[in-house]
């Protein structure tokens, strides 16, 4: 075989440095050459639109009416959160549709990369939750830059197993108590992890503190900070932590305590007595979108917020969906599911509960105190 | 006279470029130079310009303000924040360099003098474990000090310890450990080419001379591999100084570093000018550390030989 032949060239010292180079050179070829064959394989897709979302939102799943119609998914690109996919767009990274969270929808439609939407040509557009169609910042007048097609809690998930003294006593505070010193994790960022503080330290708005409620919130950020394990920054972090008993408590999306729940561990998702936080994801259609595309763009948003995604995104991740009745589905095909992932059967309910996630006022400021507190100052 | 304009000077520079091409050695050189000069110049100079220039200008919410400022240094030298970090990053990446030296020459050591026949295949058996992408050899290292890991599940199986050691994983000895392995490879190659170039006839000579084995190492064979350990130590030290994955990864609250910053400067904080005057003010530091690393090294060389 040729391969054992140069094997034994090279180790004998045989090969002269022209054979040498030319192998290499070869190599090199074939190295340049192997993502081309791999490009022209997708070059069939072109003409469906690119989608920039959260890993897991791209699964077929939650778009099977689009794959109906047209026999394939559209092209997906990942973030790992908001502030990534943010730089990347503006650095002229190219998508047509992307899905950030109802808080950073303000600054990038400021920033002009967006451009509003025409619900009307969304089937399931009727079936979307009413409170969510309103949440500030998102729409202009009667321009909606922002189709709502999920949402879920930050909430403290803990083990019961470990900590049972928080069983009907469930706080914020958890994630302060010293007894778990080094065993206790938060979100690394500003309006996972900062807002946590300071709604834990009771702001009156937290969204837009009073300077003396920034310093209360960088006092108790400090004094968490030798308590925590670390910050995660994605939510396998904290699975597996939690799951090996590593971490007791950490801040933590639906989607974490129903995969924990599914491996029969004894975890709980807090309601705590200072209000869980409701956050809102759903799809802004770029300035710069292929024109030609704009029937398969909306033909996908609509794929994704009809009531078969819901029930998948509800009984397979945990979170909310826009689509209110997959939730009358859900609770119709496994009654007391919803309850058990921590939903009302009243939508309404659930939502009025929490405290909505809003843009933040003056986020330099708060990203400059959570760097200095991080790096023990 | 129109004609005799235009024509003319053309003419003559058409004639002086070739002979200057054939008479002048350094337009020869520069012309053979010009696609490397030129990739070089896109690739590295535009880019650090770029950066230069951004370090000067202001964030305002979205957009720059682009008036000449000195905000920037001014905010990075007022705040604590910024130099201690800094210095932190660089006193872990110096120990992560002494350590990976210390390590790498032995085994360059053992290859350039113990082993007679195959030396190809020791280097290329030193090398595979890097092969793997970096990524992963910094995953493999969260997976031997992690809470479950190798470590704790090895000594607990062995009944050393009860409940697994939680200080193994996510501090600042995390990161060093992690860097010193991930980048061993570029110190044992650099410092084997060195070892392997030495006369061997002046080892002979330092003992026919009566010097011990120790003497003729430390005024032999040191100084004259020195070129390598040189190289070594620029390589470990340059890049891990700021590194952001391995800190991200393993570091935990405490184990960040100077990258993280410069990191969510461009991200998180959207602060692109300070984050270009930290990576500016990073950069100098760095440079200055290295004149005096090598000005030390040298004047250990003129004393030792």
């Amino acid at each position: 075989m040729q391969k054992d032949q140069i094997i034994e060239e090279l180790a004998t010292g045989r090969m002269s440095r022209r054979q040498f180079n030319q192998k290499l050179i070869a190599l090199g070829a074939t190295m340049v050459t192997i993502p081309l064959g791999s490009k022209m394989a997708n070059a069939g897709s072109d003409d469906h639109p690119t989608v920039f979302t959260w890993e897991g939102w791209e699964v077929p799943e939650l778009h099977q009416p689009y794959i109906g119609k047209h026999g394939q998914s559209p092209n997906f690109a990942i973030f790992g959160d908001e502030e990534e996919a943010f730089a990347k767009m503006r650095a002229g990274f190219k998508v047509d549709l992307t899905q950030p969270c109802s808080y950073k929808v303000p600054i990038w439609k400021d920033a002009g990369i967006l451009q509003p939407m025409d619900p009307s040509r969304l089937s399931n557009w009727s079936d979307i939750i009413p409170a969510l169609k309103t949440i500030p910042g998102t729409f202009d007048g009667d321009k909606q830059y922002f189709i709502p097609t999920d949402w879920g809690l930050t909430s403290v998930l803990y083990r019961a197993d470990l900590a049972p003294e928080y069983v009907g006593n469930e706080t914020w505070g958890m994630l302060w108590d010293p007894k778990y010193k080094g065993r206790l994790s938060m979100s690394d960022s500003l309006i996972d992890g900062v807002m946590v503080a300071a709604i834990y330290i009771g702001a009156k708005d937290p969204f837009n503190m009073t300077d003396a409620e920034m310093e209360k919130t960088r006092a108790s950020l400090k004094e968490q900070l030798p308590l925590m394990r670390y910050y995660w920054t994605s939510p396998a972090d904290i699975e597996q932590a939690l799951a090996s008993g590593e971490l007791v408590a950490a801040s933590a999306w639906n989607s974490s305590y129903a995969a924990l729940k599914k491996e029969g561990l004894d975890v709980r998702y807090t309601s705590p007595k200072e209000g869980a936080m409701t956050w809102v994801c759903g799809f802004c259609l770029m300035t710069d979108h292929d024109p030609a595309k704009l029937d398969k763009i909306y033909e996908y948003v609509d794929a994704y917020a009809s009531v078969e995604s819901g029930v998948f995104a509800l009984t397979e991740y945990g979170y909310g969906h826009g689509n209110m009745k997959a939730f009358a589905q859900v609770e119709k095909d496994q009654p007391g599911l919803l309850k058990e992932l921590g939903y009302s059967t009243n939508v309404n309910e659930t939502l009025d509960a929490g405290i909505f996630q809003a843009p933040m006022g003056n986020e330099p400021a708060l990203q400059a105190m959570f760097e200095e507190v991080k790096a023990g100052l | 006279m129109k004609t005799s304009s235009t024509t003319a000077p053309h003419h003559n520079s058409g004639i002086s470029l070739a002979r200057l091409f054939q008479t002048s050695e350094a337009v020869r050189g520069y012309t053979l130079l010009s696609p490397t000069l030129l990739a070089l110049l896109l690739g590295l100079a535009m880019p650090l310009a770029v950066l230069f220039t951004l370090s000067f200008w202001i964030q305002d919410y979205l957009d720059f303000i682009r008036t000449f400022s000195l905000k920037n240094y001014i905010d990075f030298f007022q705040k604590p924040i910024y130099g201690k970090i800094l210095i932190k990053s660089i006193r872990m990446s110096g120990l992560v360099t002494l350590a990976t030296v210390l390590l790498a020459y032995p085994m360059a050591y053992f290859i350039a003098f113990r082993i007679q026949h195959n030396k190809l295949i020791w280097l290329i058996l030193i090398t595979v474990p890097f092969w793997t992408s970096y990524l992963l050899r910094v995953f493999a290292w969260k997976l031997m000090l992690g809470y479950n890991g190798v470590i704790n599940s090895g000594l607990k199986t062995l009944g050393f310890i009860s409940e697994p050691l939680e200080f193994l994983l996510y501090n600042p000895a995390a990161v060093m450990i992690t860097l010193a392995h991930a980048w061993a490879a570029f110190a044992i190659l650099p410092i084997y080419v060195s070892l392997e170039k030495i006369d061997r006839s002046l080892l002979e000579a330092a003992r026919d001379l009566g010097e011990n084995a120790f003497i003729t190492f430390v005024r032999v064979t040191l100084p004259l591999s020195l070129p390598g350990v040189i190289a070594a130590s620029l390589l470990v030290f340059i890049p891990t100084v700021g590194d952001y994955v391995t800190p991200s990864l393993v570091g935990g609250p405490s184990g960040i570093m100077i990258g993280n910053i410069i990191q969510s400067m461009f991200g998180k904080a959207l602060n692109w000018p300070l984050g270009a005057a930290i990576s500016v003010i990073s950069m100098l530091t760095v440079a200055l550390m290295i004149s005096l690393f090598l000005w030390g090294t040298q004047s250990f060389r003129r004393k030792v030989a």
